[in-house]
């Protein structure tokens, strides 16, 4: 009940005020808790994923075993031929939730505006924590030795004026790392920032990017925001403000999900009538205990499913339904599947989310005992 | 090992125990309960490494003394569904278990006992002794208000607080809180606290009977143990401290209403039904003698119910989550309520309206 309201934390008109946001990020922290609870794996290349027979996908890996060059998301069996002695440890979700409380709540102490990313990450809006005696730095050094005392694992922490920043700066010094930039320091540090930073620049806008002789974002400055929006579309805007390490997205404490969905790899490629017989009823039954868990504050809307060939090309299809029955999912995976004359290797199915219209945030509001 | 023994004394504590063990388990023992005969006493053990049951079964006549483990999901519904009178033969040889009785036959798989865990615990710190039912009053009071997932973790349990003679419990939200405080035979110069995890509240809630059977419970520095003539239970306290519950306690209230408890219960459910489903949120106005209970959602749909309650002086009007006072409500046993109101941002105190009450009920009121 604590966290139904999605809380702005600021608002502003037109004007940026100045924020002062940590990001933290554990260090790969699924391994690192493994390695916690087992000391003989400290040295050794490890990650934790799905096993390499059954078309598993690294989630984790420890930094020996980056070395190697394993990344996560990369193939398990990809992962064993670039490092043949990689330890690849299963999951043990209980644990890392248990750890990931544990993070959450050492956030929770500095300040109430943490906007979880995922298990081991996190924005904390510390502006009204930061005074005379208790710098932004203090905190996260702070943080950092909490995790260290009660988890064992490390947490690398960077300090901005805004979430881009913060994210670059957690990733500066990793791991075990803690670097800021204040807020004089953000048009020195951008302009040496490489666009491949700014989220979104991935491989392909990477080169059209370079075709316009742009590496730093130091180059962008010669940019107006008009020319970059005529060339990369929404995007373009982006471009423009992170490059000026201008980024006015608030954190938020609850996110706002999209979209719901569940999928399944197969383990051996078939037919898409022979996968929606054996997966669909229970993937459907999984997407509805995700559908479930969620808060009122969402509603559902279309469906969609997502269909991956044996040739790794995938597909995605969406429509408005009246009823998230077998009938309609098959139906749609059909369609999908007939895009590609080829075998399956994943199913997925999944439904957008729409914000429920509800009272107006400042209308309710569910008093706390504890000041909270 | 080998013995017979009635399903009628099996069932009860095999269900009981078996209540721990969770269905995806990270170990394989840990989905499975341990047998251990010891002439004619068995003993079932089940365990998710954050609590251990262990109930005894006392057989008619001595079996061969041995240990061993079963699928504890399994065995517990084989059990069940022989017929109630059944005797029930297990008999361990190579590796399995064999149950028999009357014609049906089943063969378990079995892992070894030396596998199976048990939850340590350290020295005790401090001993006492109540009557099962304290426990069980203490328990059925306050548990409705433990928080759930909450990542303020040591909100996902309930405290217990040791005094000198005096045995208090505390569960808390975050939103509302539910105290209640028995006198209990207890030796103490400090005042020990504990929070026990919610699983382990639920499940040690079940073993309690509403009897005056002495139990024992063993405080130590990370674990709590309570122990019966039939069933021993272990769980891990949570480590964290617990909020400073006094603080909250509401004082200087001076609207006091009294009103009747079923007369309230069924308006709260009633005007429930037409509440926002997402806030659960009514509007209590409060007059000489009246009290109006109101509710909207955003389909514009209204319910008002008026009741006749026991109060003068200045009226007020407040929200509250209707569930949080259904809760008070359901648990309360008087057939009045005391309800002592400040202004519209401070807390109610709902309790019994009798000297003696044991219980004390708080809830935040929410902006309307």
């Amino acid at each position: 009940m604590a966290y139904l309201i999605p809380v702005f934390i600021y608002s502003f008109g037109g004007v940026a005020v100045s924020r002062t946001i940590i990001h933290c990020d554990a260090d790969c922290f699924f391994a690192a808790i493994e390695m916690r609870d087992n000391p003989q794996l400290h040295g050794r290349p490890i990650a934790v994923g799905g096993r390499p027979d059954r078309r598993g996908v690294i989630s984790t890996c420890n930094y020996p075993a980056r070395q190697f060059g394993v990344r996560s998301a990369m193939a398990s069996a990809y992962a064993l031929r670039l490092c043949p002695g990689l330890i690849i440890l299963p999951h043990r979700m209980t644990h890392y939730r248990d750890a990931s409380q544990k993070i959450m709540a050492i956030f929770h102490q500095f300040t109430d505006l943490v906007e979880p990313l995922s298990l081991d990450e996190a924005f904390l809006d510390v502006t009204d924590a930061v005074n005379d005696s208790n710098s932004a730095r203090a905190i996260a050094e702070q943080i950092r030795e909490q995790v260290v005392a009660q988890l064992g694992i490390t947490v690398s922490a960077g300090i901005a004026p805004n979430k881009f920043l913060a994210k670059v700066a957690s990733d500066w010094r990793k791991p075990d790392g803690l670097f800021e930039i204040k807020p004089e320091q953000v048009a020195e540090f951008v302009a040496r920032l490489p666009v491949s930073c700014i989220p979104g620049v991935g491989k392909v806008t990477g080169e059209r990017l370079a075709q316009l002789q742009v590496k730093n974002c130091g180059d962008l400055l010669r940019f107006d925001e008009r020319e970059l929006c005529e060339r990369f579309g929404q995007f373009g805007s982006r471009l423009y403000h992170c490059s000026r390490g201008i980024d006015s997205r608030l954190v938020r404490v609850e996110r706002q999900r999209k979209s719901v969905s569940v999928e399944q790899t197969f383990a051996q490629d078939m037919t898409v009538d022979e996968a929606c017989e054996t997966y669909l009823t229970e993937l459907i039954a999984r997407l509805q205990v995700r559908i479930d868990k969620l808060t009122d504050q969402y509603g559902v809307g279309k469906a969609f499913v997502k269909v991956k060939f044996a040739d790794f090309s995938s597909t995605t299809l969406e429509r408005a339904n009246d009823e998230f029955s077998y009938c309609n999912f098959a139906e749609l995976i059909r369609e999908a599947a007939s895009r590609h004359d080829s075998r399956v290797r994943l199913l997925g199915v999944g439904v957008r989310l729409t914000e429920q219209a509800a009272a107006p945030v400042a209308e309710v509001e569910q008093l706390g005992l504890f000041g909270g | 090992m080998k013995l017979v023994v009635s399903r009628e004394a099996l069932l009860k504590p095999l269900q009981l125990v078996s209540g721990v063990v969770e269905r995806r388990q990270t170990l394989p023992v840990l989905s499975n309960v341990l047998l251990v005969l010891e002439g004619s006493r068995l003993s079932l053990t089940g365990t998710d490494l954050e609590v251990e049951i262990v109930g005894r079964v006392e057989l008619e006549s001595p079996g061969v003394d041995g240990e061993i483990t079963v699928p504890a999901r399994k065995f517990v519904d084989i059990v069940r569904s022989l017929p109630d009178d059944a005797d029930i033969e297990l008999v361990e040889e190579e590796g399995r278990v064999l149950l028999k009785s009357g014609r049906s036959r089943f063969t378990l798989s079995t892992l070894p006992a030396t596998d199976f865990p048990n939850v340590e615990d350290g020295p005790s710190d401090l001993q006492f002794s109540c009557q099962q039912r304290e426990v069980k009053r203490l328990i059925e009071r306050t548990a409705f208000a433990m928080a759930q997932q909450d990542v303020r973790y040591y909100l996902n349990g309930m405290l217990w607080e040791v005094k000198q003679d005096q045995l208090r419990v505390v569960a808390t939200d975050g939103h509302r809180m539910a105290m209640c405080t028995r006198a209990v035979g207890v030796n103490t110069a400090d005042t020990i606290q504990a929070i026990l995890p919610r699983k382990g509240v639920l499940e040690l809630s079940r073993l309690m009977g509403d009897v005056e059977d002495l139990v024992d419970i063993t405080l130590s520095a990370n674990h709590v143990r309570v122990t019966s003539e039939d069933y021993t239970f272990t769980s891990k306290l949570v480590d964290g401290k617990f909020p400073d519950y006094e603080r909250v306690l509401p004082r200087g209230g001076d609207k006091i209403v009294f009103g009747s408890r079923t007369e309230l219960k069924q308006a709260f459910s009633r005007t429930a039904i037409l509440s926002n489903e997402k806030y659960r949120g009514v509007r209590l106005l409060l007059e000489d003698g009246q009290l109006t209970i109101v509710a909207n959602n955003p389909e514009q749909e209204e319910a008002e119910e008026q009741l006749t309650v026991d109060y003068s002086g200045n009226s007020l009007e407040v929200g509250f989550n209707v569930s949080y006072l259904t809760d008070v409500a359901n648990v309360i046993d008087s057939d009045t309520i005391k309800i002592t109101l400040s202004d519209a941002n401070s807390s109610a105190l709902l309790e019994e309206p009798v000297d003696d009450g044991d219980s004390l009920y708080v809830v935040m009121p929410m902006r309307l």
